[in-house]
């Protein structure tokens, strides 16, 4: 069982609550439960095509999985993932 | 729309001009769309801060979890144009994310010019600008 963290603003699509604890042997299994126990926060971290959205980080502990093994990344007991905004931007409108 | 409570704004223009002629960026944390309080964050971005910021995930993690344990939440994102106008640019859009509102800082020659609030879509091709009211000092 690992306890997925809720950003505030997502809080409303999970009954208000601040953190989650499913179950999933891996990060991709851990956010499939969470999104099927709660399928309204799914068009919130997903894509049409069932991407996680750009601007979605996924931590578990410390670590992003993007360094780590993606979705595949496994899942202890007691492990905390946490799904955190990608921020960025300016004025500068091309490369 | 967005209220900013006036402390927080002063704090947020100060960060916007004592970083220029780079862009600064922070966290907008309170409650039901009422920001009483500013966070100041580093811009990471590796390359010129002139027109470009980055917000490292990991303090943002940091502000949401200390906003979480005060029972209060991360409404919105600032960050600041030197000498650029207080729009939403298209390097805005595409790392935009909708979950927040996104305001907006124009600095010109060092001094706080104006300010807008965005908010954008899940496809990150559109932000709408929503009413900004800075709400008067209290006492």
């Amino acid at each position: 069982m690992a306890k997925i963290l809720i950003p505030t603003p997502l809080r409303q699509y999970v009954d208000n609550k601040d953190s989650v604890e499913v179950e999933g042997s891996t990060v991709g299994e851990s956010l499939t439960a969470l999104t099927t126990k709660f399928p309204d926060l799914r068009r919130h971290l997903y894509n049409d095509e069932g991407k996680l959205r750009s601007f979605v980080n996924i931590y578990i502990g410390d670590e992003d999985i993007r360094y780590l093994n993606k979705d595949a990344t496994p899942v202890k007991d007691g492990d905390t993932i946490s799904i955190v905004p990608s921020i960025a931007g300016g004025q500068r409108d091309s490369q | 729309m967005i209220t900013i409570e006036n402390d927080p704004w002063q704090e947020m223009v100060r960060h916007a001009e004592s970083t220029f002629p780079k862009e600064c960026c922070g966290v907008m944390v309170g409650a039901e769309q009422l920001v009483r309080r500013a966070v100041a964050l580093p811009n990471v971005y590796d390359g010129p801060q002139e027109d470009f910021f980055v917000m490292d995930p990991k303090d943002l993690q940091r502000v949401d979890e200390e906003a979480r344990k005060g029972g209060e939440q991360v409404l919105g994102v600032y960050h600041s144009h030197p000498n650029c106008d207080a729009y939403f640019s298209k390097r805005d859009l595409e790392h935009s994310c909708p979950w927040f509102s996104y305001l907006v800082l124009s600095v010109r020659s060092g001094k706080f010019d104006h300010a807008n609030s965005y908010r954008c879509d899940y496809d990150q091709t559109q932000a709408d600008k929503e009413e900004l009211v800075v709400a008067a000092h209290r006492g």
